[in-house]
């Protein structure tokens, strides 16, 4: 080689290298910020927090309003609903009766963290590491002197009217409660130092979202003590914490809570189906197929960090005795036992859809199933992609042909969906999936004949054909669309609210990340929880205090 | 005695004692016309709406005629009975103005909130206005424990047309255990009962309520723009129920009519109609005792969410879905399937109008002294049609209302009866409703 020559190669190859390190460590986008959100607790999340706060002795009662589904979340929903008055009473009706259990308890020498010097009169000192104490893991932050003065106050003033501190520490308690810093999670914002012009959230506020997309639940102490420390402030101390909270057994819970949203399960309660039509049908039925596909999930994503894609062709799965009926397969199974069951190639079930859960998930048709209402859950929970609503002046008798009474199978029915060429426009969306899942009836038995027919479940999607529901779900594992609509709903989860324009090129580079990764969940969380996006805020967003 | 007036009944009971009695109403305590309390204090007037999915057959509905003395035809037929107590309405449109027709929504929210919405279909959405019920509870439910009682009869509690601004809506009750138990639970206070003692517990809560007020000067500066209606609307629920408290406080006045009842026996909650309707009943009934007892002046039912999920006991096929796909019987003209839902509807209709005009108060009975709003969201749920929305006003709010009509509204906008109604309320609205819905123009015929 000419001597020229070599150098300049070897500076090419340096170069070279360099792109390729670059490239394996990019950086992270930075994006526009996004805003911060006044979320409301759910059922699931208020119940945790008494219990990890109180221990699990205590009964939480009382009616909540129903979780509100927006923009495909109920995590976004709970960003935008609002506590009626009912509502209000029941909050109200929780926080007595949360609070006389708790002094109940405490009376018998558990909860309280210190002994008072007599229970008639009210012991400041006693008051102060109770409230704050309780205060600190309700609001999840401490309480700031002021609050701490006011409540004392109000220990103290109930105190001298009742003749009894602990009733004073009780309605203290209730007075937490009953509070929108413990009802809903207040995000507060600092300016960041690392990004002039933006904000970021808080230690305390990062803690919460990071523990609540992770956990499902609020800040343990060890968390809240981090954020105290100001360990949340370096790149390596989330780091950290986010590591330990994947690592802990508690991660299936956040992971459970999460796919729970995403796919739609709140769904299964009050699902009910004709009894006289399905008579195998029971709520212990729907509930047993909700934890048979919940547990194939943590399964697969959390205990063998398998890849998000191969959920819709695993044939690993889990049974009971009640489910063994309607896959029709025998299960070794003690009474409410469950059991590791593979499918075999024969037996028309492999990925998420041929489950099941998925398939009994309509609500609405209590006696059938509705291709195109299952197809329409496949786009818009499993692709993110949206479905336009119908048109209101549909003209129904184009559906009736009375001119071919033969409409047996539900391809036969749905003609008209694909025909007629203002019906084709949406329906072609929906239909052909959910055409492919009519070889599972409407509690997911499987049938090859419907009204005596054969069923024909192929069709194609992207372009990429499949003759049934097995093929669709390999599929379906092999689109970009299944990949980026999971990791736009962690995030959207996270955060509550939709992704915003200003964060899509940091949801490319996520993407990326995640298939770098293998697509493996608790790496897409760990990306997603540690992440400066997560926690920047935008200026305007936050008007001038 | 030898008869019995206010003054020798008093005389009787305060013998000797100097205690506080709350008298039974008893109609002597009336004056002459039995439409008031001798103290000149006016009968409340109370305010419900009912609300039925997937609307009606327009030619088997509609009355031919107009003005009073109107014929009622087939599924219209269950309100005989009551007919010179309701007031029909047809020909009032939601008018759309340029919005989109979204499905079992738009009729609805057109109707009792005087505007065509944006967002929203299939029952559910979201609203820039509230709806009529909670503007009636504003002006009028404040004095009573509750500001408005809302139940749905298929069991599920997000089933609900009562809404502020925004997608959430005031969840329903839907068993009637649990109505029960918050309406005369061991929080009511019976306003016929005698001694009157103020609970200082009530008073201890009332505190805790007043001391979390103290939170919202410091949130309202924390929570991004966006938000701060929602912190807004926190408190004012919050400050809402301290009040509802403090009435707990007061000893309450005596209320004719009003018995306690017992408690319901446990039902099946379920969108099987037999279910519904039996569900129905109790719920009705129950309310009607909670208005006359007043423990609220305002009421909501839903029999059914708008794309109604009833259905028949064995049958695979819901209403919503039989209004589309079943085909119209040749040699009857409609769908029976279908028709057999909407002539139901009416006759559970005319079961809340006799539970209603069952409760007699003074010369007349609770159903007189009311004014019920019952509507659907569709005329012909089939095509999703919103012109000619079915709508019937019950009651005679007290005499400020003239019942017993057909009414045609010739094309205009269905925030017309809801505008009249809430001037019937004695509320001081000019105008209501937005876009093309908005309205000045009251029904004359009717008040």
């Amino acid at each position: 080689m000419v001597p020229g020559h070599r150098s300049l190669w070897c500076t090419a190859l340096m170069l070279s290298a360099c792109l390729v390190l670059t490239a394996a460590h990019a950086t992270e986008p930075l994006t526009s910020g996004g805003t911060t959100t006044f979320r409301r607790l759910n059922e699931v999340q208020y119940t945790r927090s008494i219990v990890d706060i109180f221990g699990a002795g205590i009964r939480v009662p009382g009616r909540f309003d129903p979780g509100l589904r927006d923009e495909g979340l109920l995590a976004i929903g709970d960003s935008r609903a609002v506590v009626s008055s009912s509502g209000l009473e029941q909050y109200e009706l929780r926080a007595r009766e949360i609070s006389a259990q708790v002094m109940a308890e405490a009376r018998k020498g558990s909860a309280l963290p210190c002994i008072p010097g007599s229970l008639r009169v009210f012991d400041q000192a006693c008051a102060r590491q109770f409230v704050g104490q309780f205060g600190r893991l309700l609001f999840r932050r401490p309480l700031t002197s002021g609050e701490m003065a006011a409540l004392l106050n109000e220990v103290s003033a109930v105190t001298k009217k009742t003749g009894d501190f602990s009733r004073g520490l009780e309605l203290g308690l209730a007075r937490l409660l009953m509070s929108p810093y413990f009802i809903f999670r207040v995000e507060t914002t600092e300016p960041d130092p690392g990004r002039m012009g933006f904000r970021r959230l808080d230690d305390y506020s990062l803690a919460a979202r990071i523990s609540f997309l992770l956990w499902d639940a609020p800040p343990d102490a060890e968390l809240l003590d981090a954020a105290a420390a100001g360990a949340l402030r370096q790149q390596a101390g989330i780091e950290q914490q986010v590591d330990r909270l994947i690592a802990s057994p508690r991660f299936e819970q956040g992971v459970r809570a999460f796919f729970t949203d995403m796919y739609a399960f709140d769904r299964f309660d009050g699902l009910s189906k004709d009894q006289s039509i399905f008579p195998k049908y029971s709520t212990q039925l729907s509930k047993d197929a909700e934890e048979q596909t919940l547990r194939t999930i943590v399964d697969l994503l959390v205990d063998r960090k398998g890849d998000y894609r191969d959920l819709f062709t695993t044939r690993s799965t889990f049974m009971n005795r009640g489910l063994g009926l309607i896959y029709k397969v025998p299960v070794n199974a003690g009474l409410n036992e469950w059991v590791r069951y593979s499918f075999s190639p024969e037996d028309h079930r492999a990925g998420l859809l041929t489950l099941a859960g998925f398939l009994m998930l309509d609500p609405s048709h209590e006696g059938r199933s509705s291709p195109t209402i299952r197809g329409k859950m496949v786009r818009e929970l499993l692709l993110c992609q949206k479905v336009p609503p119908p048109p209101p002046n549909v003209n129904f008798n184009i559906v009736q042909d009375t001119s071919n009474p033969l409409y047996k199978t539900a391809r036969q029915r749905l003609t008209a969906h694909r025909d007629n060429p203002t019906c084709a426009g949406c329906h072609a969306i929906t239909d052909p999936m959910g055409l492919a899942m009519e070889n599972y009836d409407a509690i997911g038995s499987y049938r090859a004949l419907e009204n005596g027919a054969v069923i024909d479940a192929s069709g194609s999607f992207e372009g990429k054909p499949y003759k049934d529901l097995v093929e669709l779900g390999q599929i379906l594992h092999d689109s970009p669309s299944v990949t980026n609509c999971v990791s736009q709903r962690a995030y959207e989860y996270g955060v509550g609210r939709p992704v915003a324009a200003g964060e899509r090129d940091w949801l490319k580079f996520v993407g990326a990340r995640f298939a770098d990764d293998g697509y493996t969940l608790p790496g897409l969380m760990r990306t997603i929880a540690a992440s400066t996006a997560f926690r920047s805020v935008s200026s305007e967003a936050v008007a001038a205090n | 005695m030898a008869k019995w007036t206010r003054r020798n009944v008093l005389k009787g009971i305060m013998g000797g004692a100097g205690v506080t009695v709350a008298l039974p109403l008893l109609d002597c305590l009336l004056d002459a016309n039995g439409e008031a309390l001798a103290s000149g204090a006016p009968l409340p007037v109370r305010f419900g709406t009912w609300f039925w999915g997937c609307g009606v057959n327009a030619a088997r509905w509609t009355p031919d005629k107009f003005g009073s003395d109107y014929d009622l035809k087939a599924e219209l037929a269950p309100i005989a009975p009551f007919k010179d107590k309701v007031t029909v309405f047809s020909g009032f449109n939601c008018v759309l103005g340029g919005r989109p027709n979204l499905a079992h929504w738009s009729g609805i929210m057109a109707t009792f909130t005087g505007a065509a919405p944006s967002k929203g279909g299939m029952g559910g959405g979201s609203t820039d206005f509230p709806t009529i019920d909670c503007l009636v509870a504003d002006a009028i439910g404040a004095g009573t424990r509750f500001r408005s009682i809302e139940v749905a009869c298929t069991g599920q509690s997000s089933v609900s047309y009562s809404m502020r601004a925004g997608s959430t809506v005031n969840p329903s009750e839907v068993d009637p255990i649990s109505l029960y138990r918050r309406l005369f639970g061991p929080e009511f206070q019976d306003p016929n009962a005698g001694a009157f003692k103020p609970d200082p517990e009530v008073m201890l809560r009332q505190s805790v309520l007043s001391a979390v007020m103290e939170d919202r000067v410091k949130l309202m500066r924390t929570v991004g723009a966006a938000d701060r209606a929602r912190v807004d609307q926190y408190f004012t629920t919050l400050r809402q129920l301290e009040q509802q408290l403090g009435l707990m406080l007061e000893k309450p006045a005596p209320a004719l009519a009003c018995v306690v009842p017992k408690e319901p026996e446990r039902s099946e909650l379920g969108p099987v109609w037999e279910i519904a309707v039996r569900n129905h009943d109790a719920l009705a009934q129950l309310v009607a005792m909670a208005l006359s007892c007043n423990q609220t002046r305002v009421f909501n039912v839903a029999l059914s969410t708008a794309p109604s999920n009833l259905r028949r006991a064995g049958s695979a096929e819901a209403f919503h879905e039989l209004t589309h796909e079943e085909p119209v019987d040749e040699r009857l003209g409609y769908q029976p399937k279908s028709t057999f839902f909407m002539e139901k509807s009416m006759e559970t209709f005319a079961s809340l109008l006799r539970i209603l005009d069952s409760v007699k108060e003074g010369d007349g009975t609770l159903l007189d002294h009311s004014l019920v709003l019952a509507t659907s969201e569709s005329n012909f749920a089939k095509l999703h049609t919103i012109e000619s929305l079915p709508i019937l006003v019950a009651g005679a709010a007290g005499g400020k209302w003239r019942s017993g009509l057909h009414v045609a509204g010739k094309g205009d906008p269905s925030s017309r009866v809801g505008l009249t109604i809430q001037q019937a309320l004695g509320m001081p609205v000019a105008s209501w409703g937005d876009g093309a819905m908005k309205t000045s123009q009251p029904i004359r015929e009717v008040s």
